[in-house]
């Protein structure tokens, strides 16, 4: 025990001293608060010039009334946020309209037009010509605003009366409330969900790849200058692989503690909404588990990696299983019991970051919290031991990588 | 006492070490000799416990070897290097506290060993920061500061300049009379005429030879002559006694036959030839490490 104790506490005392922890440590988080600070920023965030929107109306029935209804949107300094102006001249046909309407766009005179056509009749058609694709907030409003003008024209003709205009023209938005199993509810945020399943996900990789990283370097180079057989020859090599375990998590425990604190810190300060950290205390058990998991995996990996190089392949290629279930997060959003998905959180590699991403989604019933759990501590178990059989035979041999018919013989050998 | 009993370690399809068996006192220097890839390493490593053997026992003063065993164990690997980014004393009193070393006995012991050694005032710098030979004392206090019943040094003098080759094999001399068993693996043939009392020669895992070196170089002695001469010394050859002769510039080395007295020799051409000095030649090491492993290539072939 006092050695295994002496091995944690070096691994852990030599890496947490290291420049590339310290970097990681404070790295990590500076990405976290700019990912949990964008979807803020981005929807707040208002442009501050007006735009100049220009119409071709050849009906003429619109223009006047959308720039009222467009005029209601002000920028903070009472700027109108649009000006309008109108492009259409009489007697010229619509080709020739829209062909003078492009080059101005074009020419950037104007931000984009919007084309209106068959004006009067019920099939009519608005389109928004721009150089991109136009921006979502723009044509809402301008889809909002065209509408309103042609209720209110239509209702207008019809002479009626313009209080039943008013009540018509504000319609009900429908507001998306997630059910939480304790019966609390929260406003369900697509931004806050999706940010918030990336950054456990994006910390749990990054510490993986941190540590993970670390670790192998460390192996690769107590192999290649025989410290460990100074190292072996004084303890067993279950002894080592036990210490060597602990001491990382040790580690990773450090840096979880740091950054929950900076998490708190960033939540009373109100920078970060505290949706974010809505499924915490089961977060932090996929977490730790995650961790714990791919240490002791890399340990294993680690002693027959031959080379520095070898072990950042491994590492990587190792990480690319962790953020899979980033690219899954919009699918998983409109389909959170997609089978492909729950299958994923049952794969031990890919369950710690597909089960964040599921809590963050979707309500999980405790069973599957609790069966993911057993999974996530049996897999650790069955690797630690395999991990053991590989590493008492691979620290020991130099050179040529084993192939897979002699890991698998290591591991058959008592 | 150490003692190996018939050890055999098999991989896939090599034998690296047949049936080897050696006895080690305490206070004795015990040499393993052989080229590379003769299966020295494999033995040392089977005696620190690092690999099981095949078959075979290695056993203490009649006890077999346990993991606490290992504690009183020191080891000195061929390959040097430490952490190169951690601090001098820190690496010393890890692997201090490896070997269940208390804390505070590991400081005070490192400190004296630095002190000894002459690199005291590097305690706190890190490895990196040392010239390599200084490295190399640090890696020599951590095979000893635990005080190890059993030593085992694989070529523990490469890579030292003489003044630390000199310092070194003090200090290893001084375990001898503290009562140590001291394994020494080495290419060089020099240090273990020096150093070691009994020698096991091997090659491609077999015992070619064991026992003392005295008894060693007579029955390798090749009652071979060295003469240093004025004039000419071509009729040598043609003496029936001379078996075979090397002609240097101003000195020759002939091997007579093995009747031949030496002294005999001598009277017999002092008359002929202007002697400057005359000496029986002792065979070196190196030359019946070479001679007997060619021997044994032949054999096989």
């Amino acid at each position: 025990m006092k050695k295994i104790f002496e091995i944690a506490k070096w691994e852990f005392i030599e890496k947490v001293k290291t420049k590339t922890f310290i970097i990681s440590l404070i790295l990590t988080p500076a990405v976290l608060i700019l990912f949990s600070l964008a979807p803020t920023l981005l929807t707040e965030q208002e442009v501050s010039q007006t735009k100049v929107i220009g119409v071709v109306d050849t009906s003429g029935l619109y223009a006047k009334d959308l720039r009222e209804e467009l005029n209601k949107y002000k920028l903070d300094n009472i700027q109108l946020c649009y000006l309008l102006i109108n492009l259409t001249t009489k007697n010229t046909p619509l080709d020739q309209l829209k062909k003078n309407a492009d080059k101005d766009v074009l020419d950037e005179k104007v931000e984009g037009y919007l084309l209106i056509q068959n004006g009067g009749t019920d099939s009519v058609t608005i389109d928004y010509r721009n150089k991109s694709s136009g921006n979502l907030k723009d044509l809402k409003r301008f889809e909002i605003a065209f509408n309103d003008t042609r209720i209110k024209l239509k209702l207008n003709q019809e002479k009626v009366d313009p209080e039943l205009l008013s009540f018509i023209s504000k319609s009900a938005e429908v507001n998306p409330i997630k059910i939480e199993q304790s019966g609390k509810e929260s406003k369900s945020n697509f931004l806050i969900t999706f940010f918030s399943s990336f950054i456990f996900i994006m910390l749990l990789m990054m510490m993986i790849l941190y540590t993970g990283g670390m670790l192998i370097r460390s192996l690769v180079e107590e192999k290649s200058n025989r410290l460990i057989e100074i190292i072996i020859s004084s303890c067993t090599s279950n002894e080592l692989l036990t210490g060597k375990i602990l001491g990382l998590s040790a580690l990773g425990l450090t840096q979880i503690i740091i950054w929950f604190l900076i998490g708190i810190s960033l939540v009373s300060s109100t920078i970060v909404p505290i949706e974010i950290f809505a499924h915490i205390p089961v977060i932090l058990i996929y977490f730790i588990l995650g961790f714990i998991f791919y240490t002791s995996m890399f340990v294993g990996i680690g002693s027959i990696v031959t080379s520095e190089q070898e072990a950042q392949q491994i590492t990587t290629y190792l990480s690319f299983l962790l953020i899979l279930p980033i690219i899954f997060v919009l699918p998983a959003l409109e389909n959170p019991h997609a089978g492909y998905i729950k299958i994923l959180s049952y794969i031990p590699l890919t369950l710690p970051s597909f089960m964040m991403l599921r809590l963050n989604i979707s309500p999980v019933p405790i069973s599957e919290i609790f069966i993911t759990i057993i999974i996530m501590l049996l897999s650790i178990y069955v690797v630690i031991i395999f991990s053991a059989k590989i590493f008492r035979i691979g620290i020991l041999s130099y050179g040529k990588r084993p192939s897979l018919k002699e890991l698998i013989q290591w591991i058959k050998e008592k | 006492m150490l003692s190996v009993e018939n050890l055999r370690k098999e991989y896939k399809n090599i034998v690296a070490v047949d049936n080897i068996s050696f006895k080690v006192e305490e206070g004795r220097i015990f040499g393993i000799l052989g080229p590379n890839g003769a299966g020295k390493t494999t033995t040392l490593r089977t005696v620190l416990n690092i690999i099981k053997p095949t078959s075979g026992t290695i056993t203490f003063n009649n006890q077999p070897i346990t993991n606490e065993f290992l504690n009183t164990i020191g080891y000195l690997p061929e390959e040097r290097g430490l952490y190169k980014r951690s601090k001098v004393i820190d690496v010393i009193l890890y692997f201090a506290g490896l070997k269940k070393m208390l804390r505070n006995s590991a400081l005070s012991e490192a400190k004296s060993w630095l002190k000894k050694l002459g690199i005291e005032q590097y305690t706190n710098n890190r490895i990196e920061e040392l010239s390599k030979g200084n490295q190399q004392k640090v890696q020599f206090i951590i095979s000893v500061i635990h005080n190890p019943r059993l030593l085992i040094l694989d070529e523990p003098f490469t890579g030292f300049d003489p003044i630390n080759q000199t310092l070194i094999k003090e200090t290893v001399l001084s375990f001898v009379t503290d009562g140590k068993i001291i394994i020494l693996s080495t290419h060089q043939m020099e240090t273990a005429e020096k150093l070691c009392s009994d020698i096991l020669l091997i090659n491609k895992g077999v015992e070619l030879y064991q026992g003392s070196l005295t008894k060693l170089k007579t029955s390798f002695g090749t009652n071979t002559v060295k003469i240093e001469f004025d004039g000419d010394a071509e009729f040598l050859n043609t003496l029936t006694e001379v078996k075979n002769m090397d002609r240097y510039s101003n000195f020759v080395e002939v091997q007579l036959k093995d009747n031949i007295d030496p002294s005999e020799f001598l009277r017999m051409i002092v008359d002929k030839i202007n002697i400057k000095s005359f000496s029986v030649l002792e065979p070196t090491l190196n030359k019946i490490f070479i001679d007997v492993i060619e021997q044994s290539h032949t054999k096989q072939v």
